[in-house]
């Protein structure tokens, strides 16, 4: 037991905290959590706490059940909305000690280990948008969201404001540092900045922050909802994330008089992203509905391109201060707020490292808005669109040995299977586009 | 003063003391060139008093280490026209001491001839000078008092100057040191203390440059050989650096300014100037190494000790010790830190980080050097600080006598406590302080970080006087290292492994002996799994005063050595006390492993890695000679076998002893096979190739028998021809360990011979041979596996030629055809053969190839398979013979390939896999990195399924899952260590790669051939293999996906 672990227990005394979650991810980035009384704690450090494996998304074969999850005491924090509880999260490891396979901790944790060894820590900071949605819904008239702003809009006493300023605090209760946080284009939609933090943390911090404002939300008497595209008419919720490594404490993105200030790291870095961007997608844009926006217009970067203030493209070099070195980065535009963070950053960093080790070129940068010009102008400049469907998405990532490198091959057999699986389910139903369209007409 | 040289001319002409001794003496002296020296020696007396005695001089010079090197310096100081400080001041203050000989002039000419470098410095700084020739004893704390107060270029100057008066001093002392081995410990905790007061000065000025300073304690914590107290002249300096706030002080701030002290500090010490530099200080140690913040606080340490640090940097924390700076801050870390060192070896992972600790340690040396290393590679400096360290470690936890940060010290504090041996300490002590001796004097010559060993003969010739050597000096030194190399190189037998026998010897001796409680400990260490189990094996083998007891007790420290560097230590120590009591004190056994050079080795890499191995060889253990025979592990020709195991056979009077002598032949050869697969070299074909040999051979000598058997006890004459035919692996020539014996046998009515009686004798002789070969008995059976013939389980096992023909032509089915393909005749008659050969050619080289019906139904039939035969609950994706990508697939591709074009191209009729693969390459019929593909997935699928029956003795289907058993197979495979985890996923994706190939080619995604014949299965006109995750370029956005009707597929039974 280790001091850290001894300081939680401490804690758990002083504060009377009744009940422990301990948090983990399944491979689909849906939150899992056990609950544990504090008795059980000490065991839980030394020896990990056995669950049943088959039961979790994607975690083992049936006959492979056992795992055991065990906390990780750094991210011990009470939690805010509930009277004595805590939470901490947790990696998985088989019974035998070694690391679960199918841990997505460990698979990020696993390629930030590759970055380290050629000298990169890699740091994110995403924009997350979700939709704010009244309490309760009632599937007979759909969502309806809190309000009727849009970009940058100030609500009067708009619960959306409320809600921000509440959720702001309760993330930074537990020690999530948010940036920016400001009303999005659709209505009802939110979107908060996280301040920049290593990949894992940082991965971490998202799936708190869902449970934070899904909580939060609550409290308002409204539920929050990270899916990509809820409304057709409106913009989908992005999860646009600006990525940098550095070497040291220098940013390695960062040479100045370079164009943009871009070093040629950075270059590669983001030449490797746009090469393998449509065999990754099926892990950036992991839902069906995910593909309703990236192909639903609005800002969506649904081709494979960059630029400096493209908002069109997929990937951008943001706007900067002149010798500001430490804030150079590139943005990542593609991800949506309903991804498996861990695996996300996982495929993003290994995409841009291999640009980096095999010294991609970058194509040039696409001034135009992509989505005006034609496609044969696309095809002229060298454009290729990002995958139409999920179906589409994993046919490309199956030819993926970059993503199988990442995933594990383990991995990368069950996400297929589940994904094929959700494509197949979703083309047998009947939808409401057909009956209007159709079952009068033919 | 200066000289007179009117004087020195007047002394010229008296011819007294100050006269110019002859060649002869220079020659005695040492001097390489008597000429020039006599000429430097004219100019020396010149500038010295009258009265100056020249034999004297010459005769102090003969006692350095480079009498020319000494000389021409000298000469420098003399002249006042010489660059430097002040030619006239340095002559002045040389003068004095040269002239009145005695101590101050052999220390003075002691240092020139010992260091051109330190040389150059007192002609620069004359100051010096009176330090040397006084003895005065090193006072590091001068350094620290000389820049005091000052600041920038002139304070960094001004430290280089006095660290290298000191320097001179402490070279002084080492050089003129009677005993250089006595005094190197004192040497090295000279050096460290001043590099540490050096430190100190540093942070004084880096103090003084920067703002804020007074914000934060800094602390510089000596690490490697600094903070051991054992450094050498010149090499990089090893520090952590450490800060704290001070009081009411901002964190973020100080630490701010931590970093730009530390920063300073690094540079003040490293950057050229007019004085040059020092050294490098390396902060690489620090958490993070070289990517991590400079400075960090104690509380970052702490957390990043207790969560991330690896077991090696727990080991570089035994060595760290407060050098410069607050010394309350590093108090205050080591009070964090040290209980941390002394339970890493209580660490999950510390066996495995260690054993490759040890590798690393012995890697790293460039070929070029290997034979020239002071410091790395195994036996080298490294080596010896490693390997005490480790014990230090293992044993420190419970022993804190133990936890010395000096290696000299530490490996004394292991011999009181009986760690290791008392002689083997005085090896080892004598060995590292020689090392470190050569090291030192190499380096100081010009002050150059080199741990090399000098290959010049005037390079080793000072190096070898510099340590007292007189005479032939070079090869002298050279000598007194190779014999040190000699010791060295058994270093981990005398550190680790010879102790634990004394911990198990009854034998009494006084000497203090490791405790069986400590035994244990290492053992653990060193990866047995189960140390008490160990102990008894030791126990066992060295009990008793016999011939044996005693060689092994000799033997066994090495051997552990080699059973710890294999996959499963236990096995082998227990495997080896096994073989030991079966072949007992049989004489060639023991006198092998003593005398024949690798045959130990072997053996203990054998005992340790391969279960199947240890099986056969207690079954006949006198197979273990084998090893020792340079012949042995050569594969035999396959007619040598023949004649082998028929000779065998004629020797036995019964039929049952026939049997047996073949089959005693035959588990010979499996252990030379098994043996030549794990330290033979063979490759994978070389190993199918000879256990497909041994079974022909085995198969043919017991057909022989049977016959003759048979025909004895019926006492007739033969009326039919017999045939044993080859289906499967066994045809293709590739069988693995596991392989049954797939067979048909055929029998053919001699011209004339009554039918009825043909066929009773074949089904007897067939019965026979069976019984024969799959009986009980002593030895491996040889299963045989008739399943393939005609009309299968329910069919006749033995038919005539007639009855084939007959069968063929009215009832073959499609997969008949097929396993066809893989018939060789490997028994029996000739002529026989040949019939049966041309009998089955229109079947499985059709004339003109297959109809598409066919093509359809073989595909269909393969479909089925794959949801059908997979045992139940067994993993599609690592089956290696029926999963996606395996065995199976791969063979069925090329099975397809033949039944098509083996009419057309005669290179695709072949059994063997390999060779099929290649020839439809070659045919045009499969692009080469398909091929490359499928061939690589199917070797590796048979790789894994032979080193897993080598492994476990028995089968595997899938890469076990168990990391110790992975572990095991992949060594087995020729893998480096710790690649046993990734062994699964390699199969994963060479299967996965084979699968998609496999998907193409025998399901039609495109045709295996382009513009031939028409292609049944091909879907949707003229489309070509789309390019590797390009699938959807180009695709009209409103369209559809082309390929929409892939997905999504039924999995097949077994995926979930």
């Amino acid at each position: 037991m280790n001091r850290q672990q001894e300081y939680v227990l401490r804690t758990i005394e002083e504060r009377d905290i009744r009940f422990v979650r301990l948090w983990f991810t399944d491979i689909l980035g849906t939150l899992k959590s056990v609950a544990v009384a504090p008795a059980e704690l000490e065991q839980a450090f030394t020896e990990g706490i056995g669950i049943d494996g088959s039961v979790i998304e994607g975690f083992t074969r049936v006959y492979e059940a056992d795992m055991v999850v065990q906390p990780d005491a750094d991210s011990f924090q009470v939690l805010p909305w509930r009277e004595r509880s805590a939470r901490m999260f947790c990696d998985i490891r088989m019974p035998d000690g070694t690391p679960a396979p199918t841990d997505s901790r460990h698979i990020l944790r696993r390629a930030l280990d590759a970055a380290s060894e050629e000298g990169f820590t890699f740091y994110t900071h995403p924009e997350i948008e979700f939709y704010l949605f009244k309490e309760p819904y009632d599937r007979t008239v759909g969502p309806q969201p809190v309000d009727q702003a849009g970009y940058f809009d100030h609500v009067a006493r708009g619960d959306g404001h409320d809600f921000r300023r509440a959720a702001i605090d309760t993330l930074e209760q537990m020690g999530i540092s948010v940036e920016f946080s400001h009303h999005e284009g659709g209505p009802g939609q939110q979107e908060i900045d996280l301040r920049y933090a290593d990949a894992l943390s940082m991965a971490d911090n998202i799936m708190t922050f869902r449970t934070v404002v899904r909580e939060v939300a609550l409290q308002e008497n409204a539920f929050a909802s990270f899916m990509p595209k809820p409304l057709a008419a409106h913009p989908g919720s992005a999860m646009h994330t600006h990525m940098s490594l550095f070497e040291g404490d220098s940013n390695a993105f960062y040479e100045p008089g370079a164009p943009y200030e871009l070093s040629q790291t950075g270059r590669r870095f983001m030449a490797g992203v746009l090469a393998h961007s449509r065999e990754i997608c099926a892990v950036t844009n992991q839902w069906v509905n995910s593909y309703k926006r990236m192909w639903g217009g609005g800002e969506a970067p649904a081709y494979v391109c960059w630029g400096h203030n493209n908002r069109s493209a997929l990937a951008r070099v943001p706007m900067y201060s002149i010798g500001k070195g430490h804030s150079r980065r590139i943005e990542v535009r593609s991800i949506d707020s309903a991804c498996n963070p861990y695996l996300t950053y996982a495929v993003l960093l290994a995409s841009g490292l291999r640009g980096i080790r095999e010294g991609y070129e970058l194509p040039p940068e696409a001034e135009d808005d992509v989505w005006a010009l034609t496609d044969a102008e696309r095809r002229a400049l060298g454009i290729d669109p990002l995958p139409q469907s999920l179906g589409e998405a994993v046919a490309v990532m199956e030819e993926s040995d970059l993503v199988a490198e990442v995933l594990g091959e383990q991995v990368f057999d069950f996400y297929l299977r589940n994904k094929w699986q959700e494509w197949g389910e979703y083309r047998s139903q009947v939808t409401q586009f057909e009956l209007d369209r159709y079952l009068l007409h033919l | 003063m200066t000289v007179d040289p009117a004087g020195a001319r007047a002394r010229h002409g008296r011819g007294q003391p100050g006269e110019t001794p002859a060649g002869g003496e220079l020659a005695r002296a040492g001097f390489a060139s008597t000429a020039r020296a006599a000429a430097l020696l004219t100019e020396v007396l010149d500038r010295l008093p009258a009265a100056t005695d020249a034999s004297a001089l010459v005769a102090d010079l003969a006692t350095v280490a480079d009498p020319d090197a000494a000389l021409l310096t000298l000469v420098r100081l003399l002249d006042p026209r010489s660059s430097g400080a002040s030619g006239e001041a340095t002559a002045a203050a040389t003068v004095p001491v040269v002239a009145a000989g005695g101590e101050p002039r052999r220390r003075l000419l002691t240092l020139l001839g010992g260091s051109v470098a330190l040389g150059e410095h007192l002609l620069r700084h004359p100051e010096h000078l009176a330090d040397v020739a006084a003895g005065a004893p090193p006072d590091p704390d001068a350094v620290v008092e000389a820049v005091r107060g000052l600041h920038g270029r002139e304070g960094a100057e001004t430290l280089r100057v006095a660290y290298r008066g000191q320097l001179a001093r402490i070279a002084t002392a080492d050089l003129t040191d009677a005993d250089p081995l006595a005094i190197m410990p004192q040497v090295g905790s000279w050096l460290a203390d001043l590099a540490g007061a050096a430190l100190e000065g540093a942070l004084l000025l880096a103090r003084a440059e920067t703002e804020g300073e007074q914000t934060c304690a800094l602390a510089v914590v000596g690490m490697g050989k600094t903070g051991g107290r054992e450094l050498n002249y010149l090499s990089d300096v090893d520090v952590i650096f450490l800060a704290a706030p001070r009081e009411g002080a901002d964190e973020s701030e100080a630490m701010a300014v931590a970093t730009r002290l530390a920063s300073a500090v690094m540079r003040i010490c490293s950057q050229p100037t007019a004085e040059g530099a020092l050294w490098q200080v390396d902060a690489a140690l620090r958490p993070e190494g070289r990517h991590g913040p400079l400075v960090r606080t104690l509380r970052a340490h702490r957390e990043y000790y207790e969560r991330w640090a690896q077991t090696w940097e727990f080991q570089a924390l035994l060595k760290a010790r407060h050098v410069a700076g607050d010394a309350a801050v590093t108090q205050e870390w080591l009070e964090i830190v040290q209980p941390m060192v002394w339970s890493a070896s209580a660490r999950e992972d510390f066996v495995v980080d260690v054993q490759a600790m040890r590798r690393r340690v012995e890697q790293h040396v460039k070929p070029a050097e290997v034979d020239r290393q002071l410091k790395l590679g195994p036996g080298g400096l490294r080596d010896i600080e490693f390997s005490v360290q480790l014990l230090q470690l293992v044993h420190g936890r419970a022993d804190e006598s133990l936890r010395s940060r000096t290696t000299l010290e530490a490996l004394a504090a292991l011999t009181a406590g009986g760690y290791v041996g008392r002689d083997d300490l005085k090896v080892l002590d004598e060995a590292y302080r020689l090392l470190r001796c050569l090291e030192h004097r190499v380096q100081l010559h010009r002050l150059r970080r080199t741990h090399l060993m000098p290959t010049s003969t005037p390079e080793l010739r000072r190096l070898g006087r510099s340590l007292g050597e007189r005479g032939e000096a070079d090869r002298a030194v050279l000598q007194r290292w190779r014999a040190v190399q000699r010791d060295v190189r058994r270093l981990h037998e005398r550190l680790f492994y010879r102790p634990l026998l004394t911990a198990v010897a009854r034998l009494s001796t006084d000497e203090a002996r490791l405790t069986p409680e400590a035994a244990r400990e290492r053992l653990a260490a060193l990866g047995f799994r189960d140390p008490a189990g160990a102990m008894r094996h030791l126990g066992a083998l060295t009990e008793g005063v016999s011939r044996r007891a005693t060689i092994q007790r000799h033997l066994l420290p090495v051997m552990l050595a080699w059973f710890a560097d294999g996959a499963d230590p236990d096995a082998g120590l227990l495997a080896f006390r096994q073989i030991s009591d079966a072949l007992g004190s049989t004489h060639w056994y023991l006198g092998m492993l003593r005398d024949e050079g690798s045959a130990a080795q072997r053996l203990a890499r054998v005992l340790s890695s391969s279960r199947y191995a240890v099986d056969l060889l207690l079954r006949a253990p006198e197979s273990v000679s084998l090893l020792g025979d340079p012949a042995g592990l050569v594969p035999p020709e396959r007619d040598a076998l023949l004649s082998r195991m028929a000779a065998a056979a004629s020797r036995q009077t019964t039929v049952e002893d026939a049997f047996q002598a073949v089959r005693a032949v035959r588990a010979r050869e499996l252990v030379r096979t098994v043996l030549g697969d794990l330290v033979g070299d063979w490759d994978g074909e070389q190993v199918r190739g000879a256990l497909t040999d041994v079974t022909d051979a085995c198969l043919t000598s017991a057909l022989d028998i049977a016959r003759s058997a048979v025909l004895e006890r019926r006492g007739e004459e033969a009326a039919t021809a017999m045939l044993v035919v080859g289906m499967g692996r066994l045809g293709g020539r590739e069988l693995g360990y596991a392989s049954d014996a797939d067979v048909m046998y055929v029998h053919d009515p001699l011209p004339g011979a009554d039918p009825e009686r043909a066929a009773a004798q074949a089904a007897e002789i067939v019965a026979e041979l069976r019984k024969g070969l799959s009986g009980n008995g002593p030895d491996p059976t040889l299963e045989l596996d008739a399943d393939l013939r005609p009309e299968g389980r329910s069919g006749p096992l033995v038919r005539s030629l007639d009855s084939y023909r007959t069968y063929y032509a009215r009832w073959s089915a499609g997969w008949e055809s097929q396993a066809l393909l893989r018939a060789r005749p490997v028994a029996g008659d000739d002529g026989l053969a040949e019939r049966f050969l041309e009998t089955i050619r229109p079947l499985r080289w059709p004339a003109g190839g297959i109809p598409d019906q066919t093509v359809r139904e073989i595909r269909r039939l393969k479909a089925r398979m794959e949801s059908e035969r997979l045992p139940r609950g067994a993993d599609p994706r690592t089956h290696l013979k029926l999963g996606l990508g395996g065995l199976s697939d791969v063979e069925w591709v090329l099975q397809l390939l033949q039944l098509q074009h083996a009419d057309a191209h005669p290179g695709l009729r072949t059994t063997s896999t390999t060779q099929g693969l290649a020839a439809a390459v070659a045919a045009g019929l499969l692009a080469a990195d398909d091929a490359e593909v499928l061939g690589s997935a199917w070797r590796l699928a048979s790789q894994i399924r032979d080193a897993g029956v080598v492994w476990r003795g028995r089968p595997v289907d899938s890469v076990p899952s168990g990391l110790r058993d992975a572990e095991g197979l992949s060594r087995i495979m020729g893998r480096p260590p710790g690649r046993g985890a990734a062994l699964a996923d390699d199969w994963r994706r060479a299967g996965r790669h084979a699968r998609s190939v496999v998907e193409r080619l025998l399901y039609g995604d495109a045709p295996p051939r382009p513009g031939a014949r028409a292609e049944p299965a091909q879907r949707g006109p003229g489309r070509s293999r789309p390019g590797r995750a390009a699938g959807f370029r180009g695709v009209d956005p409103a369209g559809p996906p082309r390929s929409a009707d892939r997905f999504p597929r039924t999995p097949p039974q077994g995926r979930t």
